[in-house]
């Protein structure tokens, strides 16, 4: 499996403070040849728009433990509508009850990942959404 | 750009994407790519230094304090990629968060990839780009690691080399020959105990032997970003280098150090392909002919 030469955002919206989940899926990415950029705990979606712009990712891998996903999912997708980024591809990871997968998916999800998965399914799929598995 | 001015999303993006252009650009592109011309050029300003000393949590720093007082500023961060996978985590600008909110500022990370001397590949044509964009300063940091204190030298106009408390003396840096490339030297961390120390060995040991030219004196200063100390001095001593630059500089040696510099890194990247090119018989040749083998390879082989 290998993500090499793909540039990939990981942030994290919201207000939770962990960010154990985020950093294990960056060196992840990592190790499957992808160029990660982490920005931190708690950034607005507008931030990490304006981010995945100056970067020019291919991915933006958003990690929300607070909730309120769905919400930040469709925020985040907006301002990247907005900064005409429709190219790059959102992905969401946490703790997220299958129940809301239709809303994610609604609200602009290109992969939607919860803690129970294996790190290597989680790689395969988003390499598979990208396009290089 | 105008110092008042904010990038538009559409400049970003097509910044963005030229910079990936680079990144990605093998040495056949760039020999084919038009010339990019820089109607002025911006101030460069390389931050170098071991891994971990501290180089980006004073670049966000700086270069808040300096977009504030409304100067356009582009950031190149390099970080090491994995020799293992290739990949990278590019963690300088996690440091940088509070720089890269401003609308100013423009921060890109890059990966070092293959580039052996701390730099990536073709970063001498990224810092063009964003120079012909207009910004007022441009700001490299370099990899920890490696040649970094010298491919940067040939990079920018003043080169901050970050020095931690309690690593080893200067004596070792001394040695290495990279106090020489500085024409700023910073004890980063000053809060930490032995800074003191350390700014003391360093002055002795720069005003000992590794004074370059009579005209500028390399400025040894403590800085904690930590305890915001010594931002001001810095400041002052930046300015006062780029001063000096302006005066003592000679424009055309900066020019064809910076286009040695170039072809060096398109040179290099191509030799790599040229001995992997190379046959097993072409390998047992007596030295000269191996050489001459290796000449041709280097003309003949193809570029990734
Ligand atoms: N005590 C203290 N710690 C600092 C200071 N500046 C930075 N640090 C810490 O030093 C660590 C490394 O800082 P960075 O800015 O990432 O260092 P760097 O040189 O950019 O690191 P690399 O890019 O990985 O080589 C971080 O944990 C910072 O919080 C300071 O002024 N004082
Ligand atoms: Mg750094």
């Amino acid at each position: 499996m290998s993500l090499a030469g793909k540039r990939i955002l990981i942030a994290k919206p919201g207000l939770d403070g962990h960010d154990v989940g985020a950093k294990v899926i960056a060196l992840a990415l990592r190790d499957a040849g992808a160029e990660v950029i982490y920005t931190g705990l708690r950034k607005s979606p507008d931030y990490i728009a304006r981010v995945a712009i100056d970067e020019d990712v291919d991915a933006v891998g958003l990690s929300i433990l607070s909730g309120s996903h769905v919400d930040l999912v469709r925020e985040t997708a907006r301002c990247l509508r907005e900064a005409k980024a429709d190219n790059v591809k959102l992905f969401v990871g946490g703790t997220i009850p299958h129940e809301d997968n239709p809303a994610l998916v609604d609200a602009g999800a290109a992969g939607i990942f919860n803690a129970s998965q294996r790190i290597d399914d989680v790689i395969a799929e988003m390499a598979r959404v990208l396009d290089v598995g | 750009m105008s110092a008042e001015r904010a990038l538009s999303g559409d400049e970003r993006r097509a910044l963005a994407r030229e910079i990936s252009r680079l990144a990605n650009a093998s040495v056949t592109d760039m020999l084919a790519a038009p010339p990019v011309v820089a109607a002025r050029s911006a101030r460069r300003i390389g931050f170098t230094g071991p891994p971990g000393v501290g180089k980006s949590t004073l670049v966000g720093t700086l270069v808040e304090r300096r977009a504030a007082r409304g100067a356009g500023i582009a950031v190149l961060a390099i970080d090491p990629a994995s020799p293992y996978s290739k990949g990278a985590i590019l963690g300088d600008r996690i440091r940088m968060d509070r720089a890269a909110d401003d609308p100013r500022v423009f921060m890109r990370s890059v990966s070092s990839r293959d580039a052996q001397d701390g730099m990536c590949n073709n970063v001498a044509d990224m810092l063009t780009r964003l120079e012909a964009h207009g910004f007022d300063e441009i700001v490299l940091e370099t990899v920890g690691v490696g040649q970094a204190e010298h491919a940067v030298k040939a990079l920018v106009d003043t080169v901050v080399l970050l020095m931690q408390p309690e690593t080893g003396d200067a004596i070792q840096a001394l040695k290495a020959g990279i106090l020489e490339v500085a024409d700023i030297i910073v004890v980063a961390k000053s809060d930490l105990p032995g800074a003191a120390r350390m700014q003391q060995q360093l002055v002795s040991t720069v005003q000992f032997g590794v004074q370059r030219s009579a005209a500028w004196t390399t400025p040894v200063l403590g800085v904690s970003v930590e305890t915001s100390t010594g931002l001001e001095a810095l400041e002052e001593a930046l300015d006062a280098h780029a001063q000096w630059v302006l005066e003592h500089r000679d424009a055309g040696e900066v020019r064809h150090t910076r286009a040695r510099y170039r072809v060096q890194d398109l040179i290099v990247r191509q030799l790599e392909h040229a001995l992997a090119a190379l046959t097993p018989a072409e390998c047992d040749m007596p030295l000269a002919g191996l050489y001459s083998a290796t000449l041709d390879r280097l003309r003949s082989t193809k570029s990734g």
